[in-house]
């Protein structure tokens, strides 16, 4: 037990900086309250957000409803992150050598890998569950003690089915990328076919949803069959009791112990198969090309061979362009019932005159919202790690090395947007003068987005994390840019929904391109004064 | 030329480095020992540009690595004591990568590469992706990157560390050869007698000040460096 607790420990001070003693004065308090501030932000969103629900729901008596389906979709959003999280957070880990070799049972190493992972859930869980439980203190037809006691059982247990669901999953898929020679394609392939496996099931499971509805003796029971902590809860808020409670940390201890039992019998095999590597056939100097590229050109391939080489990287930035090449297939083949709905007189009722006039703008906001989704370069600089020493010893500008960052993602987005603006234009019959307006939307966008990623990751960089994961996922500067990205996003939509009939869409693309080429020169000049400096200042 | 004045480089409120001024002329192989933590890194990454410094400068063939940081690492090369490379990258492509920052013409590069690749017996093995290597053989892979370009300048942060003997004995071929043709090799070392064989001048430091500095013969006069250091240290 004591090695155990050591271990856990050292794990997390050395990876989540927590139980960290100070010795010296921190320099970095200014982080500190950025991240407390974005915590209480998100908490504010989720309260606000929950006592509309709960203002609806309190006239029927149902306030606990909404309980129950925070605890779903948090569940099902650790799931999906969880996926993806697994991989580099379990298995192929910096420590893998020292821990391995320790006198320790690989089931301890596990649960402490494990643990990790689930304290990390526990924090961001706790900033989107722990405001609605606030809020239905004020809707609550009755309060009690129990009430207290369920939400602080709720709170502790809340991520540990998820995080055993998405570690089972993202062992199977770590096995099953392992066995390929191409082991990165397979590690993005297999998530998502994972992720369309599970679309397609719930969209087609209409019958088992009529059945649960059919055998379903109360609302408790039937959010109990579809999913058990969530049933739980409802049943604990309405009707609690201390049989109920009991059993329900016992099936999450007991399902969190079975789960680190089950897969240390495969841990150290998958690890090991994942670890191995694939050597190239043997190929003799000179039959080797040896190329010379300009500066440029060098420095792009490296970006996009560190790109298509990090799985976890592709999933997560890539999100956006998924999205938009989505989003342009829907609108070219549904557009009509598109249309139908967003006119319906008992829907949105939204002037068909209105939408089908202004086409391109419809087609700009699908840019601007996939654009601003699609950060690549919040991770540019982290993701370096201890080879920005490289960089930094190579006889270039700095400003060189920063823009093949910008150009490098830009090269990746361009050809998306550019092919899907060129569909939708020629779908929706959009003028040449405003397509040619969104094709350098198509361009410009992105690259906002570009350079406020890079911008951000020289103020926030993580160049010692662990893995990729921690980089691209669990970064301040991968949240910031997410976040800063909304917001220019949801301006633009309130520009656009507010000036949308009353200036033609002509005059608000060209408004749009200018402020945004403005937007790009400004953030430019930041990049190459500011930008350059800190990236002098980074040091592994 | 490389002439260190007064350099200063703090960390916080300690002094990483403190007050070092030394030279190193063309066609020295210049040893730089002190014990682990000394300072000897945060200097060598001051010299080449990673690591900003707050006091003194560093002159390379006359330039301040501070206002003309980019010609000053045109005539240098840089192999850490980690080899630092990019991982997924096949280790032709790196090699490759590091000669196109350089402007390495295509002749030189395929003629050197050929060179060392086979001198380090890594001839058939740069198809893979460096992931795939030993430490040793990372190693290797930087020394050929950094050789590969001809550099005048050779700064070496611990380069036998996780090498196999005939790669070493290797090296210090090169490294003779080098300083033949005036070209200046600047390393860092914990092996003192290899470094007392081969080495023409040598600096000790010790909580980041230069305490010894001058030829090998003038520092360790009758007795061995080990000798030397050790008494230094105490």
């Amino acid at each position: 037990m004591k090695k155990l607790y050591s271990l856990t420990r050292a794990c997390m001070t050395s990876d989540m900086n927590l139980f960290k003693i100070k010795t010296k004065k921190d320099g970095k308090f200014s982080n500190k309250i950025l991240v407390i501030f974005i915590a209480l932000y998100l908490m504010f969103l989720m309260w606000s957000n929950a006592n509309i629900l709960f203002e609806k729901m309190a006239p029927l008596h149902l306030q606990f409803i909404v309980l129950s389906l925070a605890v779903f979709a948090i569940s099902f959003m650790t799931i999906m992150e969880g996926v993806y999280k697994t991989g580099p957070l379990i298995f192929n880990c910096k420590d893998d050598q020292l821990l391995l070799s320790l006198p320790i049972k690989r089931s301890t190493v596990l649960f402490v890998r494990i643990f990790k992972f689930y304290v990390f859930e526990l924090m961001f869980n706790s900033v989107f569950i722990f405001p609605i439980m606030v809020a239905y203190i004020r809707w609550a037809d009755s309060l009690s003690w129990t009430f207290f006691l369920t939400n602080i059982v709720m709170l502790l247990m809340l991520p540990i089915i998820p995080i055993v669901i998405s570690c089972f999953i993202g062992a199977i898929i770590s096995s099953l990328s392992s066995r390929f020679k191409h082991k990165n394609i397979a590690q993005i392939v297999f998530p998502i076919l994972f992720f369309i496996g599970l679309f397609y099931l719930s969209f087609n499971m209409g019958g088992f949803y009529e059945y649960i509805i059919k055998n379903a003796t109360s609302v408790n029971d039937l959010i109990t069959k579809i999913y058990y902590p969530a049933g739980i809860y409802a049943t604990l808020i309405t009707d609690f009791n201390v049989k109920d409670l009991l059993i329900f940390i016992l099936v999450n201890i007991s399902l969190f112990a079975i789960g680190i039992l089950i897969l240390s019998k495969f841990y150290f095999k998958i690890n090991s198969r994942i670890k191995k590597v694939v050597t190239s056939k043997r190929v003799n100097i000179n039959n080797l090309t040896i190329k010379h590229n300009s500066v440029y050109k060098s420095l792009m391939k490296k970006e996009l061979n560190t790109f298509f080489q990090t799985p976890v990287f592709i999933v997560n930035s890539g999100f956006g362009l998924i999205l938009f090449i989505l989003g342009v297939i829907i609108l070219s083949i549904k557009f009509d019932s598109i249309l139908l709905g967003l006119t319906d007189p008992n829907g949105m009722n939204i002037s068909k005159d209105l939408l089908t006039s202004n086409l391109s703008l419809l087609a700009f906001s699908l840019i601007v919202t996939t654009s601003y989704m699609t950060s690549i370069t919040n991770s540019v600089i982290s993701l370096e790690g201890r080879s920005i020493n490289i960089l930094k010893s190579l006889p270039i500008n700095v400003k060189t090395i920063l823009m093949s960052k910008v150009y490098s993602s830009l090269l990746i987005t361009t050809p998306v947007f550019i092919l899907g603006t060129i569909v939708l234009a020629i779908r929706f019959k959009i003028s040449i003068i405003e397509t040619i307006l969104l094709l350098l939307l198509s361009i410009l966008v992105p690259l906002v987005s570009h350079f406020i990623g890079i911008i951000i990751n020289l103020k926030y960089p993580k160049l010692d994390a662990e893995n990729s994961t921690e980089v691209v996922k669990q970064s301040m500067s991968s949240f910031l840019s997410v976040m800063i990205g909304m917001i220019f996003l949801i301006v633009i939509v309130i520009l656009i929904t507010n000036f949308a009939g009353s200036i033609s869409s002509v005059l608000m693309l060209t408004i749009a391109t200018i402020i945004h080429a403005a937007i790009n020169v400004l953030l430019y000049l930041y990049l190459i004064h500011k930008g350059v400096k800190q990236f002098n200042n980074l040091s592994v | 030329m490389i002439e260190i004045k007064n350099v200063t480089k703090k960390y916080g409120d300690k002094k990483a480095v403190d007050n070092v001024t030394f030279t190193v002329n063309d066609g020295d192989i210049f040893a730089f020992i002190g014990h682990n933590g000394a300072g000897k890194t945060t200097l060598i990454k001051s010299i080449v540009g990673i690591h900003d410094f707050d006091e003194g400068d560093i002159l390379i063939d006359g330039m301040s690595i501070k206002k003309n940081p980019v010609e000053c690492k045109k005539l240098m090369a840089f192999v850490p004591d980690n080899p630092e490379t990019y991982e997924k990258m096949k280790a032709i492509d790196y090699i490759n990568f590091i000669c196109d920052m350089y402007d390495v013409d295509i002749e030189t590069r395929e003629k050197n590469i050929k060179k060392y690749a086979t001198l380090f017996e890594m001839e058939d093995k740069l198809n893979d992706t460096i992931d795939s290597y030993s430490h040793g053989m990372k190693q290797k892979i930087v020394l050929i990157s950094a050789l590969a370009h001809e550099p005048k300048i050779l700064i070496m942060d611990e380069p036998f560390v996780g090498l196999d003997p005939k790669a070493v004995f290797d090296i210090k071929e090169v490294l003779n050869e080098m300083v033949k043709e005036k070209k200046i090799v600047f390393y860092s070392t914990h092996i003192l007698d290899v470094a007392e064989k081969l080495c023409s001048r040598v600096a000790i430091i010790k909580n980041g000040k230069l305490i010894k500095s001058g030829s090998m013969k003038e520092i360790k006069g009758d007795k061995s460096l080990e000798k030397v250091f050790m008494e230094l240290e105490d």
